[in-house]
């Protein structure tokens, strides 16, 4: 195995290791044994890593959303074992050979693990690669433990490997999986046309094959509109679901067009929820 | 009642099994890593195979509501192979500490012979590392000596005989093995090996301690659903239901619980199954509408 590829290529970690330490409350100490191990004998990283969840535990971190440097993250969705991965991948130095070896042969919480951990790791080239695996793949659980929870995803637009058309397909699995957008931080951020070109089309199919449309897609579409997006802006006012209804006229409130105010007027007294008719009187 | 089926071969399975062994009410699954019918020619043929072992095969079984856990080890077979063996024995500290791996396994003697012993020795030690119970496979002939043989090889090794599954058992073998303080594996066959009502006369004479039952199924002439079967069997028999559910359930989870990795609460609920979900952007699905499975 190859140690000439660090992983600190393009950015520094978004905090010291000290201070992810700090973060480890009762499996530090464990946390340190298995650096020790592992520093001694490189080749015991792969025995040490699917361990990580029994030695070190499963419990939440807890702490609410915080930012550390350039990150945000929410500590009540990463566990233990999660942190302790991260310290570890940072402490050593791990390359991306080997952090792409443990993710090849770690079965599906161990993945997990290593997608969480990205949080706390410099964006860079294992960002992108395992971006990569999650679009290739379906698991919600790893596109969760990517995407999900913090700003990874909006801190990787613009890597190399990652650019705008990558962001598209990743956030059109987003949709396809009917994961919330509002877990990915930022990413409303990075809408453009053709993504709203792409999630219109999915859209269009789903309400063709008589399926739930992603609620997210109307928030999105809005802030970036392509052909047909101010009629869908339009007509998701009437929808019968509550939450297409609130995403639309988000949505129009982003798209920030004051020729169509009058629709908001004359759905307004026909709105029964009260947190719809918030929007649509700042609309109207 | 509850199936743990202790030794099955699901890789080789077909799902129309999985939704079958369910309905019938297995919960879980021990799927001891094994050879695949022919030799495999390289370590990567392997390291692939123990990775189906922890990923597609783990997920394939949830998606019918059944735990799946491994065991893994060097197949007595294949030990006698000098293009793999060594090579086998170095990747396996990784794998022995998969969380789904409960066991070393299956590992054992066939033809008996010292390259055989060699490998199930180094297991044994193996299995003493990772803290890790060990199932072992007996030969299927001159069954008798082999099983001694077997049994002395766990003696030198210090291994704990409460740690040692010794399966592929029968009438012979249980008279060498009830005193010992191991474990009992019987499989049952349609044809060979055990039966049913084999099965029924054991447990009427010798009762169900430290004993298990399974199919040991796999892509011969076989059948996965020999363990409800034989449940079936017992109860026809009269043995008292509690007695069942020790040999099909309880036994097993004692078992492979020493590894510390299994907890019969967490097998009280069916494996999640989320028909939505691929593995690797793979489903078993084809195709068909989640919502309507």
């Amino acid at each position: 195995m190859t140690r000439t590829d660090p992983l600190a290529i393009l950015s520094a970690p978004p905090m010291s290791i000290p201070d992810l330490r700090a973060l480890l409350g009762g499996a530090a100490t464990t946390a340190d044994a298995m650096l020790a191990e592992a520093k001694s004998d490189r080749s015991r990283l792969p025995v040490l890593f699917p361990s990580l969840p029994r030695r070190c535990g499963r419990d939440m971190v807890r702490g609410g959303r915080k930012k550390f440097g350039p990150a945000t993250v929410d500590l009540d969705a990463f566990r233990q074992c999660d942190l302790v991965a991260a310290f570890l991948l940072l402490s050593l130095g791990t390359t991306e050979v080997e952090a792409m070896d443990l993710y090849a042969h770690g079965d599906i919480e161990e993945r997990a693990m290593l997608l969480r951990a990205l949080h706390f790791l410099p964006v860079g080239p294992l960002t992108v690669r395992l971006f990569g695996e999650v679009q290739r793949t379906n698991v919600v659980l790893h596109l969760e433990a990517a995407l999900c929870d913090g700003d990874l995803f909006s801190r990787t637009v613009g890597q190399p490997g990652f650019d705008l058309g990558a962001a598209n397909r990743l956030l059109l699995k987003f949709a396809f999986l009917d994961v919330p957008l509002r877990r990915c931080y930022d990413a409303e951020r990075h809408a453009n046309a053709e993504l709203s070109r792409m999630l219109q089309d999915l859209a269009t199919e789903r309400e063709a094959a008589g399926r739930a449309v992603w609620r997210d897609t109307w928030r999105v579409i809005g802030r970036a509109p392509c052909p047909g997006t101010l009629a869908r802006l339009v007509g998701g006012l009437e929808h019968g679901d509550d939450g297409v209804r609130l995403a639309a006229a988000e949505g129009l409130l982003a798209a920030d067009r004051k020729d169509l105010a009058a629709f908001a007027r004359e759905r307004l007294p026909r709105e029964p929820r009260e947190t719809i008719q918030a929007v649509l009187r700042r609309l109207a | 009642m509850l199936i743990f089926e202790p030794h099955i071969h699901m890789y080789s399975r077909i799902t129309d099994d999985y939704e079958r062994m369910s309905l019938a009410g297995v919960r879980a699954v021990l799927e001891p890593a094994f050879w695949l019918g022919q030799p495999r020619t390289q370590i990567g043929s392997f390291v692939d195979y123990f990775d189906t072992l922890i990923g597609w095969e783990r997920f394939r079984a949830q998606q019918f509501g059944i735990h799946h856990f491994c065991t893994m080890g060097l197949n007595p077979r294949e030990a006698n192979d000098d293009r793999v063996n060594r090579d086998v024995l170095s990747i396996l500290p990784r794998y022995c500490e998969k969380d789904s791996c409960v066991g070393i396994g299956e590992i054992g003697l066939d033809d008996q012979t010292a390259k055989e012993e060699q490998f199930m020795a180094e297991q044994i030690q193996l299995a003493i590392r990772h803290g890790l119970p060990v199932l072992v496979h007996t030969p299927h002939r001159d069954k008798k000596k082999g099983f001694e043989r077997c049994i002395a090889i766990v003696r030198e090794s210090g291994l704990p005989m409460q740690r040692v599954l010794l399966d592929h058992g029968n009438e012979e073998t249980i008279k060498i093995t009830r005193d010992l303080g191991c474990w009992s594996g019987f499989s049952i066959y349609p044809n060979t090996k055990m039966d049913p009502a084999r099965m029924v006369a054991i447990v009427q004479e010798y009762g169900v301690e430290r004993m298990v039952v399974n199919s040991a199924a796999d892509w011969g002439v076989s059948d996965p659903m020999m363990v409800p079967r034989t449940a079936v069997k017992l109860e026809q028999a009269g043995v008292p239901r509690a007695r069942i559910e020790q040999l099909v359930w309880k036994n097993p989870i004692a078992f492979f619980a020493q590894s510390g990795r299994l907890q019969e609460a967490t097998l009280l609920q069916p494996a999640r199954a989320n028909l939505r979900d691929t593995f690797d952007g793979n489903s078993v699905l084809r195709g068909q509408d989640p919502d309507k499975m």
